[in-house]
């Protein structure tokens, strides 16, 4: 199993925002993790790659059998995790490609680098300019994917690849990211789905106030949300109980 | 412009209207020995960007305390610059004399009076009309001997339609401990020129450094004038003013600090766009670490139409003990004009930290890159080698952060 959740709780500000929550997650699998708004998605990303602000109450986080819920984030990172983030950070001063050369860093190949950025049609232009500033929401997304893409890591965490994002680079990323995972795992979180058109994921997770509330084929748990919502889930939850 | 040797002596007592006021009496005004270009001369010099192994083939001028010790000119700029000890210009055009002590006031304080009446040094520079130089021409002030005052005058005229890049490195042995630099520069942009003026400042924790810049930019001309200092200074007061004369005249005063240990700076500008359709930008990204103190001041006044005029100061704090303050300053005079400004002072972002290191970059090494980024040198516009030696200076600055 390349990441097991147990029962992991976790707060911030002294608010409780995931409830026990257990996930699995087997190497070459992709994963899909629905839920509404506030639900506690990228709470759970942020817990799993260690987020000093996301405090853990109880449970374990295992990837590839090392326990890594004592770890810092930059070697849970190291140990082979990437996240690529909804809303990331401008970093003013730091160029883009300054910041892909130093995570590519004995990791991926210069060449391969090289090809990646031609194939997410990440521009010199592009690589000269600061981290994240003044880019538009296609170009925040490609260059998270390319960063994440450099890292070259066993495990892809990906909040919301599809959200703000407009039809063509939906395209460019949606195969890309389908071309990355034939060999590697998975957690894609997803609000609207539109990133399922590209990617075949084996799972899919429903989260609900900081649990996780159902688990089951991707195609038929999002078409139940698409046609009647989240109330759906909330009904199964219900039923799940009695 | 004629003094009154009268007044000045009386203006040897005036302390200046910012910084620590210093006794000039515990400065030496003699020169220890014969100067020479020696290892630690070009090593140190390199530090402030001046490349002396290389002051055969670009335009040099190195002063040494008190002596001009070398100074040479490209061949192929020869004609098209004129570049001399300021007593040599002095002797050689009447104009020149003229030109001195027009755009700061000699009796401004005991500094500008020491300066005028003590003085010794400095360079005259013209870059003739329509010429366009983009090799840097470089100039260092160098101080050798212990608790020297090293103070200067230095004129740079760039004739109307001329284009040039000026550096200058001023800097002291490593192991002089005191010491007190003035250095005075009035800078005449005529109509239609542009000119980039660098200045990088490196110096031991016992400095005492006084700047006194003075700037006049004519009709349709630029000037953009940067200031990059890294590490120690006992303290530093500087406030160079400028007048936008013309129309459509350009200035941009954009400074670079990182200061530690208990450094103490104070750093300003002042720009009045008299004529119409002026733009202005004050810049200042600073870094304070250990007890380093920081003040730095903006203030832009606008009496001609349609002026612009933005100053922004960051701050980037990395001590409890340290210390920045911005005090930025608008006046306008015209209801045409159109003045902003922003300041922002604040530790290094957590969210940026927790960004790189979601990237698998330590948290040390992420603390560097953010403040390394944030000493931007974009804004300076230097050609691209300077940009790069520059950018090396600062990670030699930075070094072990």
């Amino acid at each position: 199993m390349l990441l097991r959740v147990e029962n992991l709780h976790v707060e911030v500000g002294g608010k409780l925002l995931l409830k026990g929550v257990d996930m699995e997650i087997g190497e070459g699998e992709t994963h899909v993790l629905f839920g509404p708004n506030g639900s506690g998605k990228s709470s759970l990303v942020m817990a799993l790659i260690g987020h000093p602000g996301y405090r853990l109450i109880d449970g374990r986080i295992f990837f590839k059998g090392v326990d890594i819920t004592e770890k810092p984030i930059d070697e849970r990172i190291r140990m082979g995790m990437g996240v690529v983030f909804q809303n990331p950070p401008r970093l003013y001063g730091v160029k883009l490609r300054e910041l892909i050369n130093r995570v590519a860093r004995d990791r991926t190949r210069e060449d391969g680098v090289l090809m990646m950025l031609d194939r997410l049609n990440i521009s010199e232009e592009l690589l000269e300019r600061y981290v994240n500033v003044g880019f538009s929401g296609g170009e925040v997304k490609r260059c998270e994917i390319a960063q994440v893409l450099a890292m070259n890591p066993d495990l892809l965490i990906l909040d919301e690849p599809d959200s703000g994002v407009d039809v063509e680079n939906l395209e460019l990323i949606g195969k890309e990211l389908a071309k990355i995972l034939e060999d590697r795992s998975a957690l894609v979180i997803t609000h609207h789905g539109y990133i399922l058109r590209y990617l075949k994921p084996s799972k899919a997770h429903v989260m609900l106030q900081g649990r996780i509330v159902c688990d089951g084929d991707p195609d038929h748990i999002l078409n139940q949300i698409m046609r009647e919502g989240y109330r759906w889930c909330e009904r199964c939850r219900l039923m799940r109980k009695s | 412009m004629q003094v009154d040797e009268e007044e000045l002596r009386k203006a040897l007592n005036k302390p200046a209207t910012y910084g620590r006021d210093l006794d000039l009496s515990q400065y030496s005004t003699r020169a220890v020995g014969e100067p020479e270009v020696v290892k630690e001369v070009i090593e140190r010099s390199f530090e402030v960007g001046v490349d002396l192994r290389k002051r055969d083939s670009l335009t040099t001028f190195l002063q040494i305390d008190h002596r001009a010790l070398y100074k040479s000119i490209q061949r192929r700029l020869e004609g098209d610059i004129e570049l001399m000890p300021i007593e040599e210009a002095v002797k050689r055009y009447e104009w020149v004399r003229e030109l001195l002590w027009r755009l700061r006031s000699p009796y401004e304080d005991k500094y500008t009076a020491f300066n005028a009446l003590h003085g010794s040094g400095g360079y005259f520079l013209r870059i003739l009309e329509d010429r366009k130089m983009h090799i840097p021409i470089q100039a260092c002030f160098f101080m050798f001997s212990p608790g020297i005052i090293q103070s200067v005058h230095n004129i740079i005229v760039a004739d109307p339609g001329s284009e040039a890049q000026i550096l200058t490195g001023c800097t002291t042995h490593p192991k002089i401990s005191r010491g007190l630099h003035v250095g005075v520069t009035e800078i005449y942009v005529r109509s239609g020129a542009k000119l980039n003026y660098t200045m990088i400042h490196k110096w031991n924790p016992g400095f005492d450094v006084r700047p006194r810049t003075g700037i006049l930019v004519e009709d349709d001309a630029a000037l953009l004038h940067n200031y990059i200092a890294l590490g120690y200074v006992g303290s530093f007061q500087s406030y160079p003013t400028a007048r936008l004369l013309g129309e459509n005249s350009k200035i941009a005063m954009n400074n670079i600090v990182y200061l530690q240990g208990s450094s103490e700076m104070d750093l300003g500008g002042e720009v009045i766009m008299e004529g119409d359709g002026g733009r202005v930008e004050l810049l200042t990204n600073a870094v304070a670490a250990e007890d380093a103190r920081i003040i730095s001041r903006g203030r832009i006044v606008c009496e001609g139409e349609d002026g612009r005029g933005h100053i922004s100061c960051r701050g980037l704090m990395l001590s409890d003990s340290a210390e920045i303050s911005a005090i930025p300053c608008l006046v306008s005079r015209k209801m045409s004009s159109e003045l902003t400004h922003e300041a922002a002072i604040g530790r290094i972002a957590e969210d940026q930290l927790f960004y790189l290191m979601a990237r698998g970059i330590s948290r040390e090494e992420a603390e560097s890159l953010i403040v390394r980024g944030f000493l931007d040198l974009s804004p300076m516009k230097l050609p691209d080698h300077l940009e790069k030696g520059v950018r090396k200076i600062i990670d030699m600055a930075l070094e072990g952060f």
